[in-house]
């Protein structure tokens, strides 16, 4: 492709697809590139490769039976998914959900915003071929899943939330596994960062590629660590407090440049945050019940709908028809790992959801993903396709 | 980090005043009449937990200039662009669809709202905002996949999570969730790219057919 510059140069552009199907495109991302030499000058993208018409078959079902699809979207943190669309649609109702029941959200939305940024920033250092750094901050999640799947009986899709609680309490010996968990996940990341943060090769890597600022930032509709990296302090856990985020000690990490490094770096010490609040939740932890006794959103205990009368047809309507938000539309989001994950829920007062739509963060930082690569190097574009981590799962949808 | 390296960071390194929810109300409660007087906006009732406010169409674009740059309301985060299809909605008259805009301020973290204008199915065009927010871009690309909405003035109004040569609208409750398609081309993507050099001030002097040679010249040994 033939082109002449902006300052009257003629160049040879060389055009390629990076991706779909490539191992660095985590997951199906296609990138159509105009090259001159190994510098990308001009980018664009296409997503869809993993559309699974999300919006489309949560219209078939009841409101709880949404929750198994949110488990695919993001599903590095798929109990994050569950509890943000479980709150969404608790706040139609406006009910309240038992302190067990919140700490434990917190609990677990905190150790899966740390296993989801271990996966990325370990992603990323296999990308620039840190293999050994890699390991180190790959492993520790194992731990985690070994709690989610004796949670919930899953590794990856825990469907561990429902509307007005959890699934179950918890088993004996969680808070052990908890604490056991917490030891290994900073020693993963205190390890990992010892190794990358004032390495020069990754330094050279990372400082000054694929810099986003934070105006750019702003008009692209990033938010979460990606936004943060660029030196915006906002963060929906500070700025709209749910689930008593409010009474929890963290701090806000930001970057200066929102530069690649930027971004991984955010990432870690984003984790560290997490599990400071994940000591302080289990501290609060006390025994009580996990799912209101709203019988508008759960189920009445079994032995009583061989008693009483109302519990019987409480327990029929909820089966048969499931819940029911009051008519209207409403949207909720939480800060979720990459960022706002909001759940725009339009009720028509009936048993299945009339329209759900995701607001998934990935979008907006996918969507400026050329603006992110233009004037880089090809392994520039993968590295910093790493440190933005695209879910294609939630890109899609 | 101490509040004075915090200062030295930019414009947006400093936290935010939390908001609580009744934080939010009342600044809805005081944005409504300003735009009821301005831009005749009404009240939605489907709305009964937050603030969405109707416009007309040719008001849309004044109405997002106004919110987004008046500094006492600053929504300068689009959160979401998407439509709603009334069609087998309980007693719905009027207009079948609805673009919703979703809108957040940075500045003032309790403000959150969201726009909404009617579409009837005789007249799908709505305005673009694309040039008002960069991710307008995509997230009316969406909601034209999905729905059917015209964005005039949107520079590529493609499909952008369903295949290209996907027929028909499948968010549209009237779209059968069973149907199935037969889709084999991929999308060469070499006018999206020239239109991206072209933005960037890099003028084309030939072009190339398509972004991938097929697999038959390969294998002949052409290109």
């Amino acid at each position: 492709m033939k082109v002449l510059s902006p300052d009257g140069e003629k160049l040879d552009l060389f055009t390629v697809n990076i991706g779909p199907s490539h191992p660095a495109t985590h997951g199906a991302l296609r990138s159509f590139v105009a090259l001159d030499g190994e510098e990308i000058i001009a980018s664009v993208g296409e997503i869809g490769y993993l559309h699974r018409g999300f919006e489309k078959m949560v219209e078939r079902g009841t409101f709880n039976q949404v929750l198994p699809y949110t488990d695919r979207l993001n599903y590095c943190s798929a109990i994050m998914n569950n509890v943000g669309f479980c709150k969404a649609a608790e706040s139609m109702f406006e009910a309240e959900i038992p302190e067990r029941a919140t700490t434990l959200r917190v609990l677990l939305c905190e150790l899966t915003r740390v296993i989801d940024h271990l996966v990325c920033v370990a992603a990323a250092m296999n990308d620039c071929g840190a293999q050994t750094a890699y390991f180190y901050f790959y492993n520790p999640r194992e731990v985690v899943y070994a709690i989610w799947e004796k949670l919930s009986g899953a590794r990856l899709t825990n469907s561990f939330s429902r509307i007005g609680g959890l699934y179950r309490d918890t088993y004996e010996g969680f808070e052990d596994d908890v604490k056991n968990a917490i030891a290994e996940c900073e020693h993963g990341l205190l390890e990992g960062l010892s190794m990358i943060e004032h390495n020069r090769i990754f330094i050279d890597r990372t400082r000054d590629v694929g810099k986003i600022s934070a105006e750019q930032a702003l008009t692209w509709g990033w938010t979460g660590p990606c936004l943060r990296a660029s030196g915006v302090n906002r963060d929906l856990r500070k700025d709209e407090p749910y689930f008593g985020y409010e009474t929890y000690d963290f701090e806000t990490v930001i970057g200066t440049t929102g530069d690649t490094y930027d971004r991984l770096i955010c990432r870690v010490y984003e984790s560290l945050e997490s599990l400071k609040i994940c000591r302080q939740a289990l501290a609060r932890l006390k025994p009580g019940p996990v799912n209101s006794d709203d019988p508008r959103l759960r189920l009445p205990p079994h032995e009583a709908t061989y008693h009483d009368m109302e519990a019987l047809i409480a327990n029929f309507k909820l089966v048969y028809e499931g819940i029911r938000p009051p008519a209207g539309e409403h949207f909720d989001s939480i800060e979720a790992v990459n960022g706002e994950l909001g759940f725009f829920i339009v009720s028509d007062g009936s048993g299945k959801p009339y329209k759900i739509k995701v607001r998934p963060p990935c979008l907006t930082q996918y969507a400026a993903f050329h603006e992110v690569i233009e004037g880089g190097m090809i392994s520039d574009a993968i590295i910093s396709l790493s440190s933005i981590n695209i879910i294609a799962g939630e890109l899609d949808r | 980090m101490s509040h004075d390296q915090i200062q030295n960071l930019g414009p947006w390194a400093e936290a935010a005043v939390p908001a609580s929810l009744s934080d939010r109300k009342e600044a809805q409660n005081r944005l409504f009449p300003i735009l009821a007087e301005k831009f005749g906006a009404t009240l939605d009732p489907l709305d009964r937990w937050g603030l969405t406010a109707v416009v007309a169409k040719e008001r849309l674009r004044e109405t997002i200039f106004f919110l987004r740059d008046d500094p006492q309301w600053s929504f300068e985060v689009l959160v979401d662009i998407t439509a709603v299809d009334y069609l087998q909605w309980p007693g719905h008259e009027g207009a079948r669809f609805a673009v919703v805009y979703n809108l957040r301020s940075q500045s003032h973290v309790a403000h959150r709202m969201r726009v909404k204008v009617w579409a009837d199915e005789e007249d799908l065009d709505v305005p673009s905002i694309h040039d008002i927010w960069k991710i307008a871009n995509w997230q009316e690309r969406e909601t034209w996949d999905q729905y059917g909405i015209r964005f005039v003035g949107h520079p590529n109004l493609k499909r952008l999570l369903n295949h290209h040569e996907f027929v028909g609208h499948p968010l549209r409750k009237d779209y059968p969730a069973q149907r199935r398609q037969k889709l084999s081309m991929n999308d060469p993507m070499v006018d999206q790219l020239e239109a991206r050099l072209r933005t960037l001030g890099y003028q084309l002097l030939d072009s190339v057919p398509e972004s991938s040679p097929m697999v038959e010249d390969v294998l002949k040994g052409g290109r």
